[in-house]
């Protein structure tokens, strides 16, 4: 658990961030976004004290850290940054063995832990122990800069934009990624970015901060249900809030029981209402889907399932009704990990329930 | 069109390398216009030229003239392919190299048989073409070839060593040079020890004042401005005059100050010599140390402070690591350019190498010249040499 109380920096008699008080708890996942200059970096910097606090007080667990020396204090929160800050001179197991390293951990302990980081963060530890960071993707720097952060086990994980460098797919699957060892590993982190979608994708809270103050600090849906002034409302962006509400909900949530067709060639598609129906072989696999089309022929309604046209429990709704616009179908089928039809996710069904 | 192309693609894909082609037309044309060797009858008169050919015994120029056909051949893109010709060249323009060498010695030693004991045999203009050019054939070629530090090393020591056993060897013993040397062989030993003190006296003092200086400059941004301006000033001075100016305010020193003149303090000889060496060597050592403390990303020290790194575990274990080749290749350029001042310090009679080339000068013997200037040159190869070696090593694995 992290809890700021009335955090302040002043600069020259200006105040960029203006009494702070925010708590993230133990295994949470939060969130600092606001425009340039509003003061969340700093904020966060102030966390582990890169920048020295002008007032007010930080707590790590239930222990006051406010006077804690900065070295100290530092390799008990992990630190990961935009553009890694890799140490080019040494391998990848070196730079994980840093804090480590730091705090005297025997070497064999060590050399456990880097295997076992490598691991999470499915890098082969043959392979990758021994690279430069010159060597690596940039993909691959920034889990490597991730997994340093994770080195010695610290009770808190700051991250200072880190995706903010990789380009949008590999950002993507980063994302994924942090998702995963956040669930894995139960990290407390705080997590800062300028990306409203990164933040509603990560966060299980988001505190938007504006000219050094904390406007609002919320759970996400919250957060879209409930803005707390204009100021919110405007940074969360009008224009697309029902996309950016169905980001928060998942295939799961809407999926629904599956017509399963015993005799596909007699199906006739009725022209006055959406009715269809599944294909599948004796797997369980969807095969085709009958009907479902609107405004099509009779020749178009026999729809073949691809991966690309599907959809799994822990997809976004936002991602499903991409995939149903993008393939002018009603319906998407949900499958399970073996590829077999265990439900579908339907229009009706997001147009029907409140988000 | 058409007829243009085509042959500018024909005549690009003749010369494959064009350097190569450059080198040898230009030691073929200086053999064949320019003297190779000179004999005169004493020390002091100049002597006949005699040419490449005539030097040389058929067996001698004409190999030279088969090596000269075979680089030649490697200059063009057929029949070799690339590679396998630069690899030819490292074997064919040594031979020449070590020929010439050889080819001089013998010379030397023919045509001061039947000649009075005083008759000395210089080297002309067309021996330093013919020897330099394959020497930069061979620079060319491994540079071409991407070829590791370890065997180029391991490559100039073989070639440094077949030379040094010619001189063993007494090949070259005929020659003016090292009759030179013979009559100075313990003043000259003496000297090159007096050359590498003084450089060395220099380079420690410059070292302990220059690196601090230099992360001095990195850390505070106010101090540069002023610090660059009066090390820039000292570079600008010309190097006689510096050390003319130094010595009259050290001999008031020696003269007001008994215990400096009890520690060797003098207005001529060493003292000056170091100073100005010292002050000629802090504008490169600063420049580097900046520019290698600066050029450490600023991510990565943001890295290493967040990850709860101390200062000093910073500047030890981050900067100075990732500072070091810049920083050494600024010692590199300070000690060639010390080797070759303290040249001029023999004329405030620090002595050195140099005071060989002053005696020479004034007794318009330029085989006494050579004397101080072919060891000074080789010198400042080798330590150039050595320290390219110690800048790559200094080099992070990771950025190699």
């Amino acid at each position: 658990m992290i809890e700021l109380q009335g955090l302040t920096k002043t600069y020259a008699g200006k105040d960029v961030v203006e009494e702070v008080s925010l708590r993230v708890e133990s295994g949470e996942f939060g969130v600092l976004i606001g425009p340039s200059g509003c003061g969340k970096s700093t904020t966060l910097r102030m966390i582990n004290r890169l920048i020295p606090i002008t007032r007010g007080r930080i707590l790590l667990g239930d222990e006051d850290v406010t006077e804690l020396p900065p070295e100290q204090l530092r390799r008990r929160i992990g630190y990961a940054i935009q553009s890694t800050g890799l140490f080019p001179h040494w391998t990848v197991a070196e730079n994980i063995a840093v804090v480590p390293g730091l705090l005297k951990w025997p070497k064999q302990r060590i050399d456990a832990r880097i295997d076992e980081l490598l691991n999470l963060f499915h890098l082969d530890a043959g392979e990758f122990r021994h690279k430069y960071p010159h060597q690596l993707s940039g993909g691959q720097a920034q889990r490597v800069g991730v997994a340093r952060a994770l080195a010695a086990d610290p009770e808190a994980l700051l991250m200072d934009e880190p995706f903010g460098a990789v380009d949008p797919l590999t950002r993507d699957v980063l994302q994924n990624e942090m998702l995963r060892v956040h669930r894995q590993t139960g990290k407390t982190i705080v997590f800062v970015t300028h990306d409203m979608d990164e933040a509603l994708k990560l966060a299980s809270r988001i505190a938007i901060l504006n000219a050094g103050r904390l406007v609002q600090y919320d759970r996400p849906i919250e957060l879209l249900t409930q803005p707390a002034d204009e100021f919110v409302r405007n940074f969360i962006g009008k224009a697309d809030l029902g996309l950016k509400l169905l980001s928060r909900r998942w295939v799961y949530q809407y999926q629904q029981s599956a017509e399963i067709l015993e005799q596909p060639s007699s199906f006739h598609h009725d022209r006055s209402s959406v009715t269809h129906g599944w294909e599948i072989d004796d797997q369980g696999r969807p095969l085709c889907l009958h009907g479902g089309r609107l405004y099509a022929e009779e020749s178009e309604q026999r729809t073949r399932v691809t991966h690309e046209w599907s959809a799994t429990p822990d997809m976004t709704m936002k991602e499903a009704l991409s995939r149903m616009v993008w393939f002018r179908v009603m319906v998407l089928p949900v499958l399970d990990e073996q590829e077999r039809l265990i439900g579908e996710v339907a229009m009706q069904g997001v147009m029907g329930r409140e988000p | 069109m058409h007829s243009t192309k085509v042959s500018k693609g024909e005549s690009e894909g003749l010369v494959a390398n064009r350097v190569l082609l450059t080198l040898l037309v230009a030691a073929l044309i200086g053999a064949a216009l320019l003297p190779f060797a000179a004999m005169a009858p004493n020390r002091l008169v100049s002597g006949q030229s005699v040419g490449l050919v005539s030097a040389l015994l058929a067996w001698q120029w004409g190999t030279l003239g088969l090596l000269a056909v075979l680089l030649g051949l490697c200059a063009l893109s057929r029949p070799f392919s690339l590679p396998a010709a630069y690899r030819l060249v490292l074997v064919a323009a040594p031979l020449w190299l070590l020929l010439v060498l050889y080819g001089l010695g013998s010379y030397a030693d023919r045509a001061l048989e039947d000649a009075s004991s005083a008759a000395r045999i210089s080297q002309g203009a067309a021996f330093w073409i013919v020897a330099f050019c394959p020497v930069l054939m061979i620079v060319d070629a491994f540079q071409r070839l991407h070829t590791n530090l370890a065997l180029r090393s391991l490559y100039a020591a073989l070639l440094a060593g077949s030379v040094a056993a010619m001189f063993a060897l007494d090949v070259f013993d005929g020659l003016a040079i090292l009759r030179e040397y013979a009559n100075n062989r313990e003043l000259f030993a003496a000297e090159f020890a007096t050359h590498l003190r003084l450089v060395a006296s220099a380079l420690g003092p410059a070292l302990a004042i220059g690196l601090p200086l230099g992360l001095l400059a990195h850390r505070r941004s106010g101090a540069r401005g002023p610090l660059f301006g009066l090390l820039n000033f000292f570079q600008t001075i010309p190097s006689i005059a510096l050390f003319a100016l130094l010595v009259a305010p050290l001999a008031a020193l020696s003269e007001a100050l008994p215990f400096l003149r009890a520690l060797g303090v003098k207005g001529i000889g060493a003292t000056p010599a170091i100073i100005a060496l010292i002050m000629y060597a802090l504008l490169p050592i600063v420049r580097n140390t900046y520019a290698g403390f600066a050029g450490v990303a600023a991510t990565t020290l943001e890295a290493a402070r967040g990850m709860g790194m101390t200062s000093r575990q910073i500047l030890w274990r981050v900067e100075i690591p990732l500072a070091l080749p810049v920083i050494l290749s600024g010692l590199r350029i300070v000690t060639v350019q010390a080797i070759g001042l303290t040249v001029v310090a023999a004329l405030i009679g620090a002595g050195g190498l140099g005071s060989f080339i002053f005696q020479g000068l004034g007794q318009y013997a330029i085989d006494l010249v050579l004397l101080g200037a072919v060891p000074t040159i080789a010198l400042a190869v080798v330590a150039d040499f050595l320290l390219q070696i110690l800048v790559a090593i200094s080099k992070p694995a990771g950025a190699r």
